[in-house]
């Protein structure tokens, strides 16, 4: 569509030559209500096409990180997406591009077929029937899940619902993909599809994980988070 | 697995595959009609159920099926119409039990209240029975029905089961720990065990909002519309209530 227009928009607001990166963090600082400090000064960025792994003890702010990826949490510092910042004008077209599979698959499928929900998101967009069907029909194939649409997804299993979230943001068509603990709870078969997957697309993918597996086999690249600082930042190994 | 779909998912007949708003405005004002014909007019109620029954018979519903479904709420109805006789006392006295005096009119209002509800109950037992819950909430929301109530509808129908489940988890942990419901006793347990899953469910609130927002919710949803409201759809919706306003029309003149 108008993707080309936007990025060259972008890349002529970014400061350096070339495509704008994925995602640039600067300075990024976020305490809750409360005054718990969870992020205390994040940098990173991410060029287009990396693929990087998020990891770090529980309560290290990978989860409230993630949420800043898409606008969900706003703290101080700056996150810009392909040169777009992050604020309340550019939500939507932010929430386009970066698309967020959170952990719990109940939470991300909340309709009453699998096809209303991997439809929410392009309907969101604004799309006419026929392209949200095709985007249905091909997310739902680029998960293993063709003709499922019509199930409710209280009957599948766990690993179907964590492919189906995946399936839900994929029809977004995003350019940033990020997944929040994808294999968490998944037995090793399931765990096995998913990763397969996951590296098939082709997209920028940021993935929050405890498991060495998915760093290893889906990341270049890993960065690891303590107590709301980025503590190392490297080549997997 | 708590949870059976409400329309089994194997047999397809043609009242089946009708597009839900078709049996939804059919079945619904079916009752309407029902409800609105007058007592004394009983061939009228036959009638009726006649046309249920082929409504029934074109689905292929055993009578076995919906008198069991019909159960579920049946009994209840004649658990309250059967003291209405007792509070109408107009009319010739039939006869009595003890001091009490049932009359003709009393049981007038006890046969009204029982035949309007079975059929009513008959004909929404009929309409669950061959309509999935998915397709329900689009026929509703595609009959203009207000967004606020079919979303809150369909999300109580996706978080009901799995709040059962959690509560189901909740109670194993504490049966695991030698918890014995004793009366009274136990009644703040209880309580703390309501207030823990009131917190549970509201965080799961929170947490499917933030989902809906990170893919571009805005306040409104359009469930996806599958199916056409065509010929046999206005056919279904036309002999329906056709013949059932045909019968209800005939109970006037008679009367």
């Amino acid at each position: 569509m108008d993707d080309s227009a936007e990025s060259a928009k972008a890349a002529g607001r970014a400061p350096t030559q070339g495509p704008p990166p994925a995602l640039e963090i600067r300075g990024l600082v976020f305490a809750y209500p409360d005054g718990t400090r969870v992020l205390e000064g994040i940098d990173l960025v991410i060029r287009q096409g990396e693929s990087v792994a998020v990891i770090g003890p529980n309560g290290a702010g990978k989860s409230t990180l993630l949420l800043h990826l898409n606008g969900i949490l706003r703290g101080s510092g700056s996150v810009t997406v392909f040169g777009l910042p992050v604020e309340p004008k550019n939500l939507r077209e932010v929430r386009r591009r970066v698309g967020v599979v959170f952990q719990d698959p109940e939470d991300q499928l909340f309709l009453t077929s699998v096809a209303q929900d991997v439809a929410f998101g392009p309907s969101n967009m604004g799309l006419d029937r026929d392209d949200i069907a095709e985007r249905v029909a091909g997310a739902l194939a680029a998960v293993g899940m063709e003709g499922s649409g019509e199930r409710s997804s209280h009957h599948l299993s766990f690993g179907q619902k964590k492919r189906i979230a995946v399936a839900t943001v994929l029809s977004m068509r995003p350019d940033v993909l990020v997944l929040d603990e994808p294999t968490s709870n998944l037995d090793p078969k399931s765990r096995r599809r998913l990763i397969d997957i996951l590296s098939g697309l082709p997209v920028t993918k940021i993935v929050v994980t405890h498991d060495m597996t998915v760093a290893y086999e889906l990341c270049e690249r890993t960065v690891i988070l303590d107590q709301g600082r980025i503590v190392a930042d490297g080549l997997t190994e | 697995m708590i949870h059976a779909e409400i329309a089994g998912g194997a047999v397809s007949t043609p009242v089946h595959r009708l597009d839900a708003r078709a049996k939804i405005l059919g079945l619904i004002g079916f009752v309407v009609i029902v409800v609105t014909t007058p007592p004394e007019a009983v061939w009228a109620f036959v009638l009726y159920a006649v046309v249920l029954a082929f409504v029934a018979g074109l689905a292929r519903l055993s009578p076995v099926t919906l008198a069991k479904r019909a159960l579920v709420v049946v009994p209840f109805v004649i658990m309250v119409a059967v003291f209405l006789p007792f509070f109408h006392q107009d009319g010739d006295p039939v006869f009595s039990l003890g001091g009490a005096r049932v009359t003709d009119q009393g049981l007038l209002v006890l046969w009204n209240v029982l035949a309007k509800a079975l059929l009513g109950v008959l004909s929404m037992v009929v309409l669950g029975l061959t309509t999935t819950f998915s397709e329900l909430v689009t026929g509703f929301e595609r009959l203009h029905t207000p967004k606020v109530l079919v979303l809150t509808v369909s999300f109580m129908h996706r978080y009901g089961y799995l709040f059962l489940e959690e509560s189901r988890r909740m109670q194993r942990a504490m049966a695991s720990r030698d918890f014995r419901a004793r009366w009274l006793g136990n009644v703040p347990t209880l309580g703390r065990m309501l207030g823990s899953l009131f917190l549970r469910s509201y965080s799961r609130g929170e947490r499917v909002y933030v989902a809906m927002v990170s893919r571009g919710y805005e306040g409104s949803i359009r469930l996806e519309p599958d199916g056409a409201f065509g010929w046999t759809e206005a056919l279904f919706v036309g002999s329906v209530l056709g013949t059932a306003l045909a019968v209800r029309v005939a109970t006037a003149w008679s009367a």
